[in-house]
């Protein structure tokens, strides 16, 4: 696969962009009004490219995983295809924002990573003693195996995260008592 | 692992570490001293194999879980100046809306 390494890097000028919005963030977070006002500005102009980007990046991540686990093998290929479809239609759920379509991605590469993980360490343990591998070969896939699972458990975090305060509520008197409602308003 | 030739005899003597010291233990005498030294040869080459194996397979692992971490890295910085652009902030990992906003 030639230059498939330099593929999973998001491009220079969208590095430039995260960076910009991490600072941003920062101070506007520590109470800076100006930053606030100027991450807005830098969102508006900036997150449509970041989203395609990133969102890029996750599904070439993904077809790159479902290759490994599959072997090659093209009825496992479309399976897993398959599967990644209806995982990522039932996250995002109807009309989705771009955001949301971005976390998205992440919780099916995510949760694609820690299955191949769990499959090749299940495949390390079941050579049993028939060709053992050395214990720092199984510490490093271990350690794998978790930051992936913490990751996976991170990105659905992010997502509920970003569903639940994001997504405008309102505040309707109902039988004279006010009930706050928060959901699918600015759809 | 040493084969010594002493009077027209080979003597095999592995070496073996306990704690800080290596130790030389013998191992045997003629014949038994040469076809000793190489199965010790041929599973320590057959080890460095695996070794080469293991690494290349490591690194195969890193390249699996680059793109994920950099779509993960991504989400979350855009994530995050989602949330603060609203007015929330973090207060022990979870979001709070910020009095000012």
């Amino acid at each position: 696969m030639p230059g498939a390494l330099e593929r999973h890097h998001l491009p220079a000028d969208v590095q430039e962009s995260l960076d910009e919005l991490r600072e941003l963030s920062k101070r506007a977070e520590a109470g800076n009004r100006e930053a606030r006002r100027d991450l807005r500005r830098k969102l508006r102009e900036a997150s449509p490219v970041v989203v395609a980007r990133a969102s890029d990046i996750g599904r070439w991540a993904q077809q790159l995983l479902i290759d490994t686990a599959s072997a090659g093998d093209p009825l496992t290929q479309d399976a897993l295809s398959g599967r990644l479809d209806m995982m990522r239609e039932e996250i995002a759920g109807e009309n989705p924002t771009p955001l949301e379509i971005l976390l998205t991605e992440r919780v099916v590469s995510c949760w694609m990573q820690v299955e191949l993980f769990d499959v090749l360490m299940a495949a390390q343990l079941w050579r049993g003693n028939e060709k053992c591998v050395s214990p720092s070969y199984l510490k490093h896939m271990i350690r794998w195996q978790e930051s992936a699972t913490r990751r996976y458990l991170a990105a659905i975090k992010c997502l509920v995260q970003v569903r639940r305060l994001l997504r405008p509520s309102m505040q309707i008197n109902y039988a004279e008592q006010q009930v706050n409602v928060a959901g699918d308003l600015k759809r | 692992m040493t084969l010594e030739r002493r009077d027209r005899r080979l003597y095999y003597y592995r070496s073996v570490r306990e704690g800080e010291q290596v130790r030389k233990v013998y191992v045997g005498a003629g014949e038994i001293a040469r076809i000793s030294h190489e199965g010790d040869i041929l599973r320590r080459t057959g080890q460095e194999a695996e070794r080469e194996r293991e690494k290349a397979e490591l690194k195969r692992l890193e390249a699996l879980a680059a793109p994920v971490e950099e779509l993960s890295e991504a989400a979350d910085v855009l994530a995050r100046a989602h949330l603060i652009a609203s007015g929330y902030h973090r207060h022990k990992g979870e979001y709070r809306r910020a009095r000012s906003a």
